[in-house]
């Protein structure tokens, strides 16, 4: 009777011969794939000339005039009842502070991503018709252009009407290493006669407003409320919630002192964190604000109003230029 | 045989349900055979890992892209997705063994993979480009040949594995196991839960439960034979906990592997030289997870009864049985036989 170690070793020989016929096969095989990857390097190249070629024959068109969204890339099309007033891209600013030289600023701030809110889908709608989507994409617009000499980047999720997933959103800013997020919406509740100015940061809440707000804002996402409760435990000790905090106080003060003027009954609702999807996924400080009341009937009013419109952008704008110089402040001080 | 610092030996038993490693520093780990990728930003910012395995990717679920990558004890085919996932589930398993995956001092794996016994050539292939940037060298043998071997059952003795996904079947006599020594069946660990889900769904229609909690009763309750307990079972019924008995849809489910396997038994047992048959049906070994159901060694060796009696054992750890044998397998071969199997 043979011993253990005499049968191990003969099958052990099975087992090697065994393998070796599978390997003869795989060799057939990485033949093939090596064929076929240089195919795939050759095809890469090619592209990436053509690529090349395209970029720098464009070049001149998209960095020659105002950042372009590198999500929609073609020109706004007509929004109703806001689109038939053309944004002005030339018009004489009001209270708008003259640019500040590029080369003056260390660049704490580079890019900034503007999130017109919905698109594609109205958003909230007042009864007179008018979508929370063309209000958001004016601003949006109107902010691209006011921050043209700014001396960093503006970049819009989009700049026509159309739909943006939220995760979509969450990705063009993540993907564009944006260093600030700004997400523009307009708000509707009961009752009606409240108008009203809210900014919002990453964070947790049990405000039942700021859950309802968030769980209408976030309907698309596919997480529930209780998926957020999670997410938020998670992310409570986020760094950039403290820079979000800072930029949400910045942004909501200018806007607020701003729009005082034109509409003295403006509830001043501070600033609050909630679920938001947006915030919570984006990778840099981040703030949404929701910019008046589409329930409101003189809030509608005043939004049909062009010039007041132009007002928000402005307060928005001098508010991103002010966080922009809190981080030059900051990093010359070396904090 | 040889070894050496820089060498790692490794035993992998790839499940469909669960996988287990044995490596020759001693690091031995089993792990459910799952893989999950974040659905979005929100969820990857959750769960911070770009892709979870096992229990991790489980646990998540809900914000995962979740999968369990092998069926029937082999890589799904066709699926990009899936074969990146066992993949994953390799390099974590080696991981866990203690190989950083770009360590500059790269220590040499020699990896020894079970699959199921009848696993086709092309299947094997595939596994092996798999393994390409994993292990330096792969053998893969048949899992019940693996828990033979790690055993020393290696003459008269009949091996089932039964695991999620198969249950395998391999006949020693001393030899390399033919085609002939060996067989697989589909009525394993899965088959059982589908036909529990299925019964259970039949006589408490409103009982709302996923396949993982049906698969968590099954680990903790499943048994074949006359019950020595109640198996009661919360569920919610529209939306209030509540407690079920699924005592007799347990059995039945558990006991519906046994006909086929005791068949196939019977059938491997014939094609032994007649003057064996009696040992080998004393030596009848079960191992894999699915053996780990209450009295299956004792349905088993009932079976055996008819055919002129016998024992079926089963092994003193089911779930490394497979990992061990495969390590025990890597650590004998030679220096000269992995290199003609590098990758």
């Amino acid at each position: 009777m043979p011993s253990i170690g005499d049968t191990k070793a003969r099958l052990l020989r099975g087992i090697v011969e065994d393998n070796i016929n599978v390997v003869q096969g795989v060799r057939i095989r990485r033949v093939v794939r090596r064929a076929t990857r240089v195919k795939v390097w050759l095809w890469i190249a090619i592209s990436g000339l053509a690529v090349g070629y395209l970029s720098v024959a464009t070049q001149g068109v998209s960095r020659g005039g105002a950042p372009t969204s590198a999500v929609a890339k073609a020109p706004a099309p007509a929004i109703n009842p806001i689109a038939s007033e053309p944004v002005p891209e030339t018009e004489a600013p009001l209270a708008h502070p003259r640019p500040i030289d590029r080369n003056a600023i260390p660049l704490g701030l580079k890019t900034v991503v503007i999130d017109p809110g919905h698109g594609g889908d109205p958003g909230a709608i007042a009864e007179s018709g008018l979508a929370e989507k063309d209000i958001t994409l004016d601003i949006g617009l109107r902010l691209r252009r006011l921050l043209q000499e700014a001396p960093f980047e503006v970049l819009l999720t989009r700049d026509t009407d159309r739909r943006l997933s939220l995760d979509q959103r969450v990705q063009f800013a993540n993907e564009n290493k944006a260093d600030l997020f700004l997400s523009i919406h307009v708000n509707s509740m009961e009752p009606r006669t409240i108008r009203a100015l809210e900014t919002y940061y990453v964070g947790p809440t049990d405000d039942p407003h700021a859950l309802n707000l968030a769980s209408r804002e976030n309907k698309e996402s596919g997480y529930s409320l209780s998926d957020y409760k999670q997410i938020l435990e998670k992310i409570y000790v986020d760094a950039r919630r403290d820079e979000s905090h800072t930029a949400a106080r910045t942004l909501h003060s200018e806007l607020f002192h701003t729009l005082k003027v034109d509409n003295p009954e403006l509830e001043n609702r501070g600033v609050r964190t909630a679920p938001f999807v947006v915030l919570i996924g984006t990778q840099m400080p981040a703030v949404l604000i929701e910019i008046a009341c589409l329930s409101n009937p003189e809030e509608v009013e005043l939004l049909t109003n062009q010039q007041y419109r132009e007002n928000i952008a402005l307060a928005l704008a001098q508010g991103i230029r002010r966080y922009a110089s809190s981080l030059t402040v900051a990093a010359r001080k070396g904090s | 045989m040889e070894e050496s610092n820089d060498t790692l030996c490794v035993g992998i038993d790839l499940g469909t349900s669960r996988s287990s490693i044995s490596a020759s520093s001693g690091e031995r780990h089993v792990i459910d055979s799952y893989v999950g990728w974040p659905v979005d930003m929100v969820a990857r910012k959750l769960v911070k890992k770009s892709v979870l395995v096992g229990r991790d990717a489980l646990d998540n679920r809900p914000m995962l892209d979740l999968r369990r990558p092998l069926e029937r004890g082999i890589m799904k085919e066709g699926s990009e997705k899936d074969q990146e996932a066992v993949q994953e589930i390799l390099r974590h398993l080696i991981g866990l063994a203690g190989v950083k995956p770009k360590s500059k001092n790269k220590v040499k794996v020699r990896a020894v993979v079970g699959v199921p016994a009848e696993a086709f050539r092309v299947n094997r292939q595939n596994l092996r480009s798999t393994m390409e940037g994993i292990a330096d060298s792969v053998m893969l043998v048949s899992e019940p040949f693996a828990v033979a071997y790690g055993l020393e059952a290696l003459l008269h003795a009949l091996v089932i594995d039964i695991g999620a996904g198969t249950a395998d079947f391999c006949v020693m006599q001393g030899r390399y196991p033919t085609e002939e020594d060996q067989k697989t069946l589909p009525n394993a660990g899965d088959a059982i839960d589908e036909q529990l889900m299925k019964l259970i769904r039949e006589r408490h229609p409103d009982a709302q439960f996923s396949i993982h909690m049906l698969r968590d009763w099954k680990e903790k309750w499943s048994f074949v034979g006359e019950p020595k307990q109640r198996v009661i079972v919360s569920a919610p019924i529209k939306g209030k906990a509540t407690e079920i008995d699924i005592t007799q849809e347990m059995r039945t489910a558990c006991e519906s592997i046994l006909p086929p396997i005791c068949e196939t038994m019977t059938t491997l047992l014939a094609k032994v030289e007649p003057e064996f048959q009696a040992k080998v049906r004393n030596n009848v070994i079960l191992a894999g997870g699915t053996s780990l159901i209450a009295g299956l060694a004792d349905a088993v060796t009932h079976a055996l009864s008819d055919l002129g009696g016998g024992r079926a054992t089963v092994v003193k750890d089911p779930v490394f049985a497979g990992s061990d044998g495969s390590l025990a397998i890597a650590q004998d071969a030679s220096g000269s036989d992995w290199e003609k199997l590098s990758l």
